[in-house]
């Protein structure tokens, strides 16, 4: 197309925009599609099994149990753009935990000095990551490997023994639900914000600079884009979002461990590829992410009400995560063999 | 070109990585000597052997993620594959020599095979590395539990037959164990077939760009579902060393492996994107590893050290020869 046809065509039909908004956002539409296939038989297995439809308790626990890996893979998202991968995340949120259990104490006051710590402290750590990989110029996988055995080791120093307290209060701020909407869980507010704040986001000549980046560096740098600031950036924030699951876990639990976070490395990554953000870099949304976390939350629970012996989880979390890849890369190719033979 | 002029002569001639390995071996006596001047016992002869018995599990695991690395990919599944190979070589032999002859070779067939599946999903599907590995390290943990009910089973408590932990522990040379020959006669293996072997040079040509080298004919799927395979195998070999060594197997014995198995390649001096390294680097990263374990152990500084110091002690590596070219 040259470029006076584009130009010519800023207009777009309502249809149109919606027919190029699905072509271009495939991954997301599938992920989006596959959290409701696994609603639907959420539902439908619940029924089977209790006789009756879930109500508000069932809503309040999935939604608390997924928003920590919700939180961590938003950050995971912000790297993975950039080509990167974090796997420091599970280190971090070991830390940031353990920091909110043993400092936080029962005054509003130390609540938001505490929180505010937390997540400057998610922020250090990430920092640490952006600024060995961008200005250090060393590859993503190696250096957040050596920093999560670091955090996971301070963690240790911060708390021993799985303890400390987090005051209710702070719990029922982040995990409980607000009577005057409708009992809606405080973790659907939490995941509204996210969302909305991504909108915003994502429209910042941040996230462009890393869009570019992870389609294509070079080119990237070619326009004058701050790749080395941009890096840092998104490891940065990727460490503040860390901090931020470290925290809500922490008010999930009520409490402090230095290992809690574990874990959350390896299902942070799930959710991002779960969401249809692409491992290669440039491609992908945050929302996506988050529909990862829940489908991978909403598979475990499935499982368990489709009577699956709980020692199988592992294996079948597995398979679901290859099996999903497969069939979105399946999906690409019959699109792109469709595309080739319309065009 | 930059010239390292920073450096003594000699080492000016070396490769990057031969420099990595160098330095890994270098630094691991320097910490060997500093502990043996305040506890005299580090540096008895059955101590060292021991060490380097217990460098030799981490070596055999990271063989597989040398190849792997080599070609610019990444194996996670060596953990679960460990593990579940461990056990399934107790659990089918149930500690009877009589059943050894058929249990391992049985282990190292599935090993090799779990290995290909990984490389299958990799090179059919473009399914990105770090997640068939991911996934495969799932399986292989959920199938271990699923399939021995939570490791309850009436064969979990079996040991691995002794002609097995002979194989490992016994000492065919006085006061070196077997485990330590058998890790020798693996390393001039692998340093043979990496430097030497046509394969050995695909590898290298993959791991530098992929492209050319399918250009230049070779068989780029192939090569990489053999890479793959062969990291299967060598996570069986170390499953099954590991096991003969602490008489059983244990469920999540494999898992500190994930970390030490990246860790020694890196150390010894190979990038992490591929087209660079040595085998001989990882035995030095291998050794480095359990060295420093051992130093941190002697002095008893608490648990949480160890892992700071080894994380610290992997950007210090990646910092003197991990850096990437500065892009124009």
């Amino acid at each position: 197309m040259s470029i006076a046809a584009q130009r010519t065509s800023v207009r777009i039909a309502t249809g149109d925009r919606l027919r190029f908004y699905s072509t271009q956002n495939v991954p997301l539409l599938l992920s989006l599609g596959l959290l409701v296939a696994m609603i639907v038989l959420y539902v439908i297995l619940f029924v089977a099994k209790q006789g009756h439809a879930p109500g508000s308790f069932e809503f309040v626990t999935t939604v608390n149990n997924t928003m920590s890996v919700g939180l961590a893979s938003v950050g995971q998202t912000l790297v993975v753009l950039t080509g990167g991968i974090d796997l420091s995340v599970g280190g971090i949120v070991d830390l940031t935990n353990s920091l909110a259990a043993t400092m936080m104490a029962n005054n509003p006051g130390s609540m938001l000095l505490i929180s505010l710590l937390v997540l400057l402290v998610g922020a250090g750590a990430g920092l640490l990551n952006g600024l060995l990989v961008a200005f250090g110029r060393l590859q993503p996988i190696v250096v957040t490997l050596a920093t999560l055995a670091i955090w996971q080791g301070v963690a240790l120093f911060v708390l021993p023994q799985p303890g400390g307290t987090i005051p209710n209060d702070f719990s029922n701020l982040l995990t409980g639900t607000v009577p005057a909407l409708g009992n809606l869980p405080c973790g659907i507010i939490v995941l509204l914000l996210l969302i909305a704040l991504w909108q915003v986001l994502r429209r910042t000549l941040f996230l462009v600079a890393l869009y570019a980046i992870g389609n294509d560096e070079r080119a990237a740098r070619a326009n004058g884009t701050p790749i080395l600031l941009a890096k840092v950036g998104a490891y940065t924030l990727g460490g503040a979002f860390s901090g931020a699951a470290g925290l809500y876990f922490a008010a999930f639990t009520t409490s402090g461990d230095a290992t809690s976070g574990t874990p959350l490395t390896l299902t942070s990554i799930a959710a991002v590829v779960l969401g249809g953000i692409s491992l290669f870099g440039g491609r992908g949304s945050a929302v996506g992410a988050l529909a990862g976390a829940f489908i991978l939350t909403l598979l475990l629970s499935n499982l368990f009400f489709a009577g699956v012996n709980p020692q199988l989880q592992d294996l079948f979390s597995g398979l679901f995560l290859i099996l999903a890849v497969v069939a979105s890369t399946l999906v690409g190719r019959l699109l792109q063999r469709t595309r080739r033979s319309a065009g | 070109m930059k010239v390292n002029t920073w450096m003594p002569a000699p080492l000016r001639g070396l490769s990057p990585s031969q420099r990595g390995a160098l330095l890994a071996f270098v630094a691991s006596i320097i910490i060997l000597i500093a502990g043996g001047i305040y506890r005299p016992g580090l540096l008895q002869p059955t101590s060292i052997a021991n060490l380097l018995l217990l460098a030799s599990f981490i070596g055999l695991a990271a063989a597989g993620q040398t190849f792997v690395i080599l070609i610019g990919g990444i194996d996670l599944s060596i953990p679960g594959i460990m593990t579940a190979m461990g056990i399934l070589l107790t659990t089918r032999s149930l500690g009877q020599d009589a059943r050894a002859w058929w249990v391992v070779p049985l282990v190292l067939v599935v090993g090799l095979g779990v290995g290909a599946v990984n490389g299958l999903g990799i090179v059919l599907f473009d399914i990105p590395p770090v997640v068939m590995t991911l996934g495969m390290n799932g399986i292989m943990g959920g199938a271990v539990l699923g399939l021995t009910n939570g490791f309850t089973c009436a064969e979990c408590n079996s040991v691995a037959p002794p002609s097995v932990q002979t194989l490992i522990t016994g000492q065919l040379i006085p006061g070196v164990p077997n485990g330590l020959l058998l890790w020798l006669a693996i390393a001039i293996l692998v340093g043979l077939v990496l430097g030497f072997a046509t394969f050995g040079r695909r590898v290298y040509a993959l791991g530098n760009n992929a492209t050319a080298s399918y250009l230049a004919g070779v068989n780029v799927r192939r090569v990489t579902v053999a890479v793959y395979a062969l990291s299967g195998l060598f996570a069986a070999i170390a499953g099954i060393a590991f096991t003969a060594f602490s008489t059983t197997a244990t469920l999540a014995m494999g898992d500190p492996y994930l970390f030490q198995s990246i860790a020694a390649v890196v150390i010894g001096g190979a990038s992490i994107l591929g087209g660079r390294g040595i085998y001989w680097g990882t035995v030095a990263g291998a050794i480095f590893l359990i060295v420093l374990q051992a130093f941190v152990f002697e002095f008893n500084v608490p648990e949480a050290t160890r892992s700071i110091a080894s994380g610290v002690v992997i950007l210090a590596a990646l910092l003197l020869y991990g850096r990437e070219t500065r892009e124009v």
